[in-house]
C-alpha cells in the first residue's frame, strides 16, 4: 500500500462562492476531496500561499464540502481574492469528532457567536439528519450587526424543523431588526434544557468563548458536557509540529473541541 | 552480550566500508571541540571517540532545519538520503528517541522522518569524558548507549568494542565479520571500568539531582522564579536551535515551476508570533510565558505522555547560551 503523505494537499477546485457577511463567506468546494465527521476539520491550502485550519461548515452527509470563513489573516484574505474554478487544495480531516452517540435521547444545547456558527452548522446539519435519535435541538446565535448574522436565508428554513428551537441576538440592532438586541449572554438567561444530562456545545471569539463558559457553568451544566471549540494556531494538524498545544493537549489531535473539564485549569484557555 | 571487537588497525577500514552505504559523518576534535565531520578518503582521518557529543546536533540528519515534505498539485516522491553516524553519544541517542515517540510512536506516523530513519544507520560511542556542561546523569540517562542505536562501541587500549542493538546493526557486523576479532575478558572488564569511571565523573559534576515530582514542580513554578530565570536572556533561540529534543515546525509553501513545495523549517516557541493566530490574539504574549514554554514542554507535558523528559542533559543550551543561563540552575532552584 502506498504511504500516504500527510502534508500533501489533494487538489481540488472552488466550485461556488456563497458572500454571508461584509466579511464572511462560504466557499463550496468541487467534489468531495475529503470525508469527515461533524467535529473534525481540515487544512485549505491556497497555493503558493499557504494552509490554515478550518472545520467544514456543511453537513458530513452532503455530497458538496463547504467552509464558510471570516477573512483575517494572510491565507484567509488570499482565499477571499479567489474565484469559482480557481484550484485550492485540502488536507484532512483531522481531530476528534463530536461524540454523537453521547448525545443521543438528550436535549442538545448549541450556541454560536460570529463566524462560530460555521462548525455549528455542520454539527447542526449532523444532528438533523438522524433528528429521531435526539429529543431536541436548541441553537443560540450571536452577531454584531443583523448584517453580520450567517446563513441568513437557511435559519428560517430550520426554524421550521420539527424538535428545532432557534433564537437569535444581535449586539446591535437596525430598524429592521425585530429580534433581541444584546449580547449572546441575553440569551442565556432562560436555560431550557436539563442541565443535568444535555451536552452544551460553544464556538465563537475567545471572548464570547469565555463569558458563556462561565454562564453555562453557573447554569448547571456538568464541565464535560461543555463542548468548545478551540482556536489556535495550527500547521501540520497531526500533532507533530506542537504549535497547537494547550496545557497538555494538541488542539489538532486531541481537539479542535475540548471540554470545559479538559481545559478549566489552564489560565485563558480561549486566547 | 555477545560482542565484536574491531582492532584499531581496522577502523578506518570498516568506515571506508560503510560509507559505501551513504556518507559517513564522525566525531573529530577541532579547536577543542568535538564536530561532526563528513568522511571523505582523500582527507586525513581524525576520529576523537572519547570527547563529549559532537557541537553538531544529529537532528538535522533526521529533521533538517529545511526540507521539501510534499510538492503539489504533482505528488511528487520525496526522498530520504542514505547516512551513517558514527561516534554519537547516548545524550543525542535520547533526543532520537524523543524523535520517534513523537513522529514513529504517536499516530500518525511522519512517513518521512521514518524513511530518513530508517535509511540511516546509527552508530553511538561510549562517552568516558563528561564535561562540566553535561547532566545527562539528571536526567536519567547514562554516559553510554543502551538502546537506540543500531550498534555501540567503547573504545579500549586495543581498539573498539562492539555491541549489537538492533537488526540493522547485527547484519553489518555480520557484512563485516572479516575486520572483527572475539575479545577477551579482559577487554569487557575494561569497557566496565570506563562505564563506572564516567559515572562517577558525572556524579562528581552534578552532585545534587532535580527535585523529586519536577514535572509537577515546573507546572506550578512562582511567576518570579520564571522573571529571574530568564532575566539575563536575549532571545538569541540558540538555545532551541541547539537542543536535540526540540522539534518545532511550520510548514511554508514556495512556488517552484509549475508545482509548489511545501517545505518544513524548525520554528522556535520563543518567537512573539509562535502561537499567535490569524485574527491576532496569542496565548503567549510576554515573553516569561514563552520562556518558561519550553521547560513545561521538555520537562512536564512530555514527561505526562512518555514518562520521560525531553531533555538529553547534552548541555548545547548551556555552552551556547550567550547570557551563561544554566538549565540546572532553574531546575534546581525549584
Amino acid at each position: 500500500m502506498a504511504v500516504i503523505n500527510p502534508y500533501y494537499p489533494i487538489p481540488t477546485k472552488i466550485k461556488e462562492i456563497i458572500p454571508e457577511t461584509p466579511s464572511i463567506t462560504t466557499f463550496v468546494l468541487d467534489g468531495r476531496p475529503i470525508d469527515f465527521s461533524a467535529g473534525q476539520f481540515a487544512e485549505l491550502t491556497v497555493p503558493g500561499v499557504g494552509e490554515a485550519p478550518f472545520t467544514p461548515s456543511s453537513s458530513p452527509y452532503a455530497e458538496d464540502l463547504e467552509f464558510t470563513i471570516m477573512k483575517v489573516g494572510r491565507v484567509t484574505s488570499a482565499l477571499f481574492e479567489l474565484k469559482p474554478g480557481d484550484s485550492i487544495g485540502v488536507r484532512g480531516p483531522f481531530g476528534k469528532p463530536y461524540p454523537l452517540d453521547a448525545f443521543k435521547k438528550k436535549e442538545i444545547f448549541i450556541v454560536g457567536g460570529g463566524v462560530g456558527f460555521a462548525p455549528l452548522r455542520s454539527l447542526f446539519l449532523a444532528l438533523v439528519h438522524n433528528i429521531k435519535h435526539y429529543k431536541k435541538i436548541y441553537i443560540r446565535y450571536g452577531a454584531r450587526t443583523p448584517q453580520d448574522i450567517v446563513y441568513k436565508k437557511l435559519i428560517p428554513e430550520w426554524q421550521k424543523i420539527d424538535k428545532v428551537d432557534i433564537l437569535l441576538t444581535v449586539d446591535r440592532g437596525d430598524d429592521s431588526w425585530k429580534g433581541k438586541v444584546g449580547v449572546i449572554t441575553v440569551i442565556l438567561d432562560e436555560i431550557p434544557v436539563n442541565v443535568n444530562s444535555a451536552p452544551t456545545i460553544v464556538c465563537g471569539p475567545p471572548l464570547m468563548m469565555k463569558f458563556v463558559t462561565q454562564r453555562l457553568v453557573e447554569a448547571g451544566f456538568k464541565d464535560e458536557h461543555i463542548y468548545l471549540s478551540m482556536e489556535k494556531n495550527m500547521s501540520c494538524g497531526i500533532g507533530k509540529c506542537n504549535h497547537c498545544r494547550v496545557g497538555k493537549f494538541y488542539v489538532c489531535k486531541d481537539g479542535p473541541v475540548l471540554t470545559w473539564k479538559d481545559i478549566k485549569d489552564i489560565e485563558e484557555p480561549f486566547i | 552480550m555477545k560482542f565484536y571487537l574491531l582492532p584499531s588497525n581496522k577502523i578506518l577500514d570498516f568506515i571506508q566500508g560503510l560509507s559505501r552505504k551513504g556518507p559517513v559523518y564522525y566525531s573529530q576534535l577541532r579547536d577543542g571541540n568535538t564536530h561532526l565531520v563528513r568522511f571523505d578518503p582523500d582527507k586525513d582521518f581524525l576520529p576523537e571517540f572519547k570527547g563529549i557529543r559532537t557541537a553538531e546536533n544529529i537532528k538535522h540528519f533526521f529533521l533538517p532545519s529545511r526540507s521539501t515534505v510534499a510538492r503539489y498539485p504533482d505528488d511528487e516522491k520525496i526522498s530520504a538520503p542514505h547516512q551513517v553516524l558514527f561516534g554519537v553519544k547516548s545524550c543525542d541517542l535520547r533526543g532520537v528517541d524523543v524523535y520517534d515517540r513523537i513522529f514513529l510512536k504517536w499516530e500518525p506516523i511522519d512517513p518521512l522522518y521514518k524513511a530518513r530513519r530508517e535509511n540511516t544507520i546509527i552508530i553511538s560511542a561510549d562517552c568516558p569524558e563528561p564535561a562540566d556542561t553535561c547532566f545527562c546523569n539528571l536526567v536519567g540517562i547514562n554516559p553510554y548507549a543502551e538502546a537506540t542505536a543500531d550498534l555501540n562501541f567503547t573504545e579500549i587500549e586495543s581498539g573498539l568494542l562492539f555491541e549489537t542493538f538492533t537488526k540493522k546493526g547485527e547484519e553489518i557486523i555480520k557484512q563485516f565479520q572479516d575486520l572483527f576479532t572475539e575479545p577477551d575478558k579482559g577487554d569487557e572488564k575494561e569497557r566496565q571500568m570506563i562505564r563506572r569511571s564516567a559515572v562517577q565523573k558525572l556524579r562528581a559534576i552534578n552532585e545534587k539531582q532535580f527535585r523529586a515530582g519536577l514535572a509537577q514542580a515546573v507546572e506550578q513554578v512562582d511567576e518570579e522564579k520564571v522573571r529571574q530565570a530568564r532575566d539575563e536572556c536575549v532571545e538569541c533561540l540558540s538555545c532551541l536551535f541547539s537542543c536535540p529534543t526540540c522539534y518545532c515546525f511550520l510548514l511554508a509553501d514556495y512556488k517552484k515551476g509549475k508545482n509548489i513545495e511545501r517545505v518544513r523549517v524548525w520554528d522556535g516557541c520563543y518567537y512573539s508570533g509562535y502561537a499567535r493566530v490569524g485574527g491576532g490574539m496569542n496565548p503567549r504574549p510576554k515573553f516569561d510565558e514563552r520562556f518558561w514554554n519550553r521547560f513545561l514542554c521538555k520537562f512536564t507535558y512530555f514527561y505526562q505522555y512518555e514518562e520521560i523528559y525531553a531533555c538529553t542533559g547534552c548541555g548545547r543550551c548551556n555552552s551556547g547560551c550567550m547570557a551563561k543561563i544554566d538549565i540546572r540552575e532553574i531546575l534546581w532552584q525549584l
